[in-house]
């Protein structure tokens, strides 16, 4: 809804439109008209505004047609049972159904007198994401543009919306700097030192951080692609009989290798006991996280005090990581077997086809003769400065990498400025929104020559790349991308809960959170699964830390496995640790966050934002004088709040059984927990899994949620008025086949919007008033 | 302040300067100028040292009756919040009851925060939208357009915490909003910088000298690179509808910015001694992460690498909680703190603690020498806030200190009060004026802020 009220403010597209059937005014003045002068008019009037909403101008029957995004947000308020909201006497039961049968119907004939609109995205670049990926498989090297580029802007929920990516002067620097060193690494152009250097990250120096007894972690960057010997550390010794641990290394939250490591007195004489370990693994240029752990560490469970747990007589603990390079890696670089598809050596031929061959991947199409030779004089430039063919190979390289056909994704109109002239995108097109949309990267050779042999359009073809795409590994990045931001669970690396309220909150559980909400997405994607699962799947992925976590048992080891739900305690999403910690405050739940993020993301209408000078809760109180609960009750006594609250603190409330760091308990502070409720419609629950029913039972609005969402996510722009017939149709064809995820996917890459797109219509608005605006109140 | 009365400041600007050294010959250059410019200085033998100027924002209001004073004047015991500023007091002017107007409502609704960010350096109101942004190029960036040519980096953007990612912003105002400060033109934020090391980089180049050869010829393939993409967009964009030929000319122009500095940087090859070890990575710490932020700063600053910088420590609605003071809330749910005591003490707990952050950096630049003045004496830093109550969301009496005294201009260690709603704008034209940058209007300004003056 957030989308479609935002419409409002995207003047361009608006006169697109043809001129809608005219409103029925007889049946507005019968069934609209009383109730919005008779109820709603009191709260939502110049002087209140309430919900930010005055609902005078819209007792004229041409706003239904003029306003729609305004009277589809009142027709959905009235349609849940929020509006009029209790406290607020309320017309009968047939009055209210008959006001929302208007206006659906006067939408529909709207809809059905209007000529379907595709819109347009905007020329769109690379996010950060995007670039990462597109060099990893354009080059196969491993450059982190989120550690090098400046933070994208987002709307919408999502960090690619082509309105909002801007280029900034410290961007293309960037861009610059990127070119050079990528180039430079995917030819192993970059000279390694002569002598290996080495870099020691200890607890005594603070370069390496405890993040609990069994876990370290330090920031190093490393300065060149190569191999590393790592050595290791190990203080102290645990009693005769201990057993070996597995300690795992990880650079940025992937597991590079493990070993064993030896925890019983060495039978060595030591001033103070220590072990040492060494492992060799190959290490990407870049700013890196770097962690060891000793896994499933129980013996450190004993622990109170980090007195006993540091004491080198009592345990053994990792104490210091030393990076030890870099070494030539002995394997051949796979980036230089991608550039030099032939000997540059035998001439001008072959290095004219490892230019272009490069260009065409890079730009996604195929090129034209002079855009090779354009690139080729790089090559000619180094010849004549004295360089090698290869340097003069890295600097075309660089070039393109420059370039705005690599950097943006632009679709060419056959007439840009006439918005009446739809045409569908040509196939190379259509490759490379499929290719980012569904990998966050650039289309592969198969994809690509499917394309460009002018198949792609085909449907039949189109499904079986679809089908292809979705099982390809690389879909890896549509859960991290769309689910990350979907379910927010990108900002589990913004929160910080306390660490005196949730001591079992660290690090490993963070990326257990993260692991088990993608394993799961995928899955459901894979699998083909109904989206049902995201509500209520009754199975969830777990290892042994995060199955200890949930109190459930019989899962052994690190590794992530398909457990089925037994209980009642947990399935779906909002029950997964991620959801539920990144919709808490630091040190508690918030029922209020919570209720919003279903409001949000699972039933597809936000609430509107509160007025400016809301009281916030008493929270020292909370847990010993009074309950959340009653605070919160007492907190929206106003109606006015209530018309909010009462749906989003009841749906919060839902799921007051898992505290802030998404663990299950049975009271808060001294209280015992109250989960249950009544929706402003009349459904109740009592627990968390009976709320999981309720919202099952609404299965169409999450359904449409999810399309709104992923809609946006897959064009990157918000969805206007406009995009409300193909989103029905893709609504419609979801429920026929039961909610299938993958029929989900293949209906937003067949629909309009996604193969098809228009003219812009040029306006002159800009000198009209849309300029911000300069207001002088003296 | 009344708009229209040429304020002496206007005539005493550094192109009316350059105007004057022609007129006496190049020969005069080395000569106190000050002395024929400023009586008030006739015993300064300073060289002509550049002025700089700094804008260090903090979100969510502040805790008033910890930083403000109830009196006008000299300063005597300082507020609260204020104590660790305690020896730059007579470097300063706290300046009480700026207004951002156009960071109120006026009918647009909810959004305090997305406005009062947006608006903090552009002085207008900005468009609510959640991907069509409007905006208005920022004061400093009118600056960095106008003298950014004399230094290599026309302006500095930094920060210190990271765009939110997902979620919403506030009430229906986009993120680019509150993770900016500095805006190029009115679609173009320009984002911050909040990796030390990327700063530094940028700053003091990789670490690995390079030979005045590879210098020249790193410039001279950039260049042909950039000349080689500006053709590849000049020949694209002839066929774009008007909203991807914006995009495209937003390209263009970062390219033309990118060629500038460049030049530059060919001109001044200087290679800047940092004096420091490059940071790896962000540290966890706020205080240590401000001071490898601030400490470059100081240093870009003292090298003249660039005379303009924005920092936006945090932003607004921010849910930083502060761990480092034992508090474990986030800082804006604790701004709203309906008056009980307890949050309003950890809120002002917080205000102190970026305070005594800051006054490092200030110490830094006052111990910086600069011929017989400190480089504090040739700075204008502006800490501020763009809300002042940050409960109620007001803005007026927004929380403003200047720190420095303008190339020995202000006359400092004193609390002014403004006329009740002068815009924060008149602020603005007084610092342009300053940097050598004549503008008769910005935003909603009336006039200049005549009363920092020596008077």
């Amino acid at each position: 809804m957030a989308a479609v009220l935002a419409a409002g403010f995207i003047a361009v597209d608006r006169a697109a439109t043809p001129a809608a059937p005219a409103v029925d005014t007889a049946g507005f003045n019968a069934s609209v008209k009383p109730i919005v002068s008779g109820t709603c008019e009191q709260c939502h009037n110049a002087s209140i505004k309430s919900g930010d909403l005055n609902l005078v101008p819209y007792l004229d029957p041409a706003t239904v047609a003029s306003d729609r995004a305004t009277w589809e947000l009142i027709a959905s308020k009235v349609e849940s049972g929020e509006m009029p909201p209790s406290g607020v006497a309320r017309p009968p039961q047939e009055k209210m159904t008959a006001l929302v049968k208007y206006l659906r119907g006067e939408f529909a004939r709207a809809d059905a007198a209007v000529k379907p609109d595709p819109g347009r995205v905007t020329a769109k670049r690379l996010n950060r994401n995007e670039y990462t990926n597109t060099i990893r498989d354009l080059l196969a090297v491993d450059f982190r543009a989120d550690k090098n580029f400046p933070t994208d802007d987002s709307g919408y929920g999502f960090d690619n919306i082509a309105d909002i990516l801007t280029v900034s002067p410290v961007l293309m620097e960037k861009y610059l700097e990127a070119a050079e060193t990528i180039s430079a690494r995917a030819l192993g152009a970059d000279p390694l030192p002569k002598k290996p250097l080495e870099q020691t990250c200890d607890l005594s120096t603070k370069t390496l951080r405890r993040l609990d007894y069994s876990t370290v972690e330090a920031s190093q960057r490393i300065d060149y692609d190569g191999d590393y010997n790592i050595l290791f550390k190990f203080p102290g010794e645990r009693g005769a009989d201990a057993k070996p641990v597995t300690m795992g290394f990880y650079m940025d939250g992937q597991l590079l290798k493990s070993m064993q490591v030896e925890t019983k007195p060495s039978n060595l004489v030591a001033f103070n006991p220590q072990s040492n370990g060494e492992m060799t693994v190959f290490l990407p240029e870049g700013d890196h996280v770097f962690r060891a752990a000793f896994l499933n560490d129980d013996f450190v469970a004993q622990f109170t005090s980090d007195r006993d747990a540091y004491s080198d007589k009592k345990n053994k603990w990792i104490g210091a990581i030393t990076f030890v390079g870099p070494y030539p890696t002995k394997v051949e670089r796979a980036s230089r077997k991608k550039i030099l598809i032939c000997d540059p050596a035998t001439g001008d031929a072959c290095v004219q086809k490892i230019v272009s061959q490069f260009a065409h991947r890079a730009y996604r199409r195929p090129v034209t003769p002079a855009e090779v030779a354009s690139l080729m004089k790089f090559v000619a430039m180094a010849k004549s400065q004295g360089q090698t063919t290869e340097q003069g190979i890295q600097l075309a390289i660089e070039a393109t990498l420059v370039s705005p056909e690599f950097l943006f994704r632009i679709e060419r109109d056959p007439n840009p400025t006439d918005p009446e002239k739809v045409h569908r995108i040509s196939d190379v097109e259509l490759a490379t929104r499929l290719s980012y949309f569904l990998w966050s990267s650039m289309p592969d050779d198969e994809l690509l020559s499917v394309a460009e042999a002018g198949k792609l359009h085909d449907p039949a073809v189109l499904s079986a790349q679809v089908d292809r795409m979705m099982k390809d590994p690389k879909a890896e990045a549509f859960a991290d991308n769309f689910a990350g931001q979907w379910l927010e669970v990108r900002n589990l690396d913004f929160i910080t809960p306390d660490a005196k309220t949730f001591p079992q909150w660290n690090a490993e559980l963070k990326e257990e959170f993260r692991t088990e909400t993608r394993l799961f997405f995928q899955y459901v994607l894979t699998e083909n699964r109904p989206i049902t699962d995201f509500i209520n799947g009754r199975y969830t992925f777990l290892n042994e830390g995060l199955a200890k976590f949930y109190g459930i048992s019989g899962v052994k080891g690190p590794d992530f496995r398909k457990v089925d739900l037994t209980t009642d305690e947990r399935g779906g999403v909002l029950s997964q640790g991620s959801v539920l910690a990144v919709s808490s405050y630091p040190n508690r739940t918030s029922p209020t966050i919570r209720g919003k993020y279903i409001l949000s993301n699972i039933l597809g209408t936000p609430p509107p934002p509160p007025p400016p000078d809301v009281p916030p809760l008493d929270v020292s109180k909370v847990g010993t004088d009074v309950s959340l609960r009653q605070q919160l009750e007492a907190h929206r006594a106003n109606p006015v709040c209530a018309s909010c609250h009462a749906k989003m603190d009841v749906l919060g409330f839902g799921l007051e059984n898992y505290n802030g760091i998404g663990k299950w308990r049975t009271t808060d502070g001294k209280f015992p927990i109250d989960v249950g409720g009544t929706m402003p419609d009349g459904a109740s629950f009592h627990t968390a899994a009976e709320m999981r029913s309720v919202l099952l039972a609404d299965m169409p609005q999450f359904a449409h949620c999810l399309t709104e969402k992923l809609m946006t996510y897959a064009l990157g722009r918000g969805m206007e008025a406009y995009d409300a017939r193909a989103m029905d149709d893709i609504d419609k064809a979801l429920a026929a086949d039961n909610y299938k995820f993958q029929t989900l996917i293949h209906q937003v890459v067949t629909s309009l919007p996604f193969q098809s797109r228009r003219g812009e219509l040029v306006s002159n608005k800009q000198s009209t008033g849309e300029k911000p605006k300069e207001i002088a109140q003296r | 302040m009344i708009k229209g009365k040429a304020p002496a400041m206007v005539q005493r600007s550094a192109l009316k300067r350059r105007t004057f050294l022609r007129g006496i010959g190049t020969a005069a250059i080395g000569l106190p100028f000050l002395d024929a410019m400023s009586p008030a200085f006739a015993a300064s033998t300073a060289p002509a040292a550049p002025v700089r100027m700094a804008f260090f924002y903090v979100p969510n209001g502040m805790i008033m009756d910890a930083w403000d004073l109830n009196y006008e004047g000299k300063f005597q015991e300082l507020p609260r919040t204020l104590k660790a500023m305690e020896p730059f007091k007579d470097d300063m002017i706290q300046i009480g009851n700026l207004t951002h107007n156009t960071g109120r409502a006026l009918l647009d609704g909810a959004g305090d925060h997305g406005r009062c960010s947006g608006s903090y350096l552009t002085g207008v109101q900005v468009k609510k939208s959640l991907v069509d942004i409007k905006s208005s190029v920022s004061f400093d960036q009118i600056v960095a357009g106008e003298i950014g040519g004399k230094t290599r980096f026309p302006s500095l953007e930094l920060g210190m915490e990271d765009a939110r990612q997902a979620g919403d912003c506030d009430s229906g105002y986009s993120c680019a909003y509150t993770n900016n400060l500095a805006w190029k033109s009115d679609t173009q934020p320009l984002p911050p910088t909040l990796n030390p090391r990327a700063l530094f980089e940028r700053l003091f180049g990789t670490g690995q000298p390079m030979t005045p050869e590879q210098r020249e010829r790193q410039a001279m393939t950039r260049r042909s690179i950039l000349d080689f993409v500006m053709d590849d967009t000049h020949k694209l964009e002839s066929n774009l509808g008007p909203t991807d030929r914006r995009k495209l000319d937003e390209y263009l122009s970062s390219i033309r910015e990118v060629e500038t500095q460049i030049q530059a940087a060919e001109k001044d090859t200087r290679q800047v001694d940092p004096g420091m070890d490059k940071p790896y990575g962000i540290p966890a710490d706020f205080g240590d992460h401000f001071k490898l932020m601030s400490d470059m700063i100081a240093i870009a600053f003292q090298s003249d690498l660039t005379r303009v910088v924005t920092f936006l420590m945090t932003r607004e609605g921010s849910l930083r909680p502060y761990h480092e003071l034992g508090i474990p809330d986030g800082h804006h749910p604790l701004t709203h703190h309906r008056n009980q005591p307890e949050l309003m003490e950890k809120v002002r707990r917080i205000n102190e603690y970026h305070v005594q952050q800051f006054a490092g950096f200030v110490k830094k630049m006052k111990e910086s020498k600069e011929g017989d003045r400190s480089l504090l004496d040739n700075s204008m830093i502006v800490y501020g806030a763009g809300l002042s109550d940050g409960n109620a969301h007001l803005h007026e009496d927004l929380p403003t200190l200047m720190v420095g005294r303008g190339g020995n201009y202000f006359k400092p260690g004193r609390r002014i009060l403004a006329r009740r709603e002068t815009p924060m704008c008149n602020l603005f034209l007084t610092m342009m004026d300053r940097m050598g940058v004549n503008v008769d209007h910005f935003g909603d300004s009336t006039g200049r802020l005549n009363c920092l003056d020596l008077g």
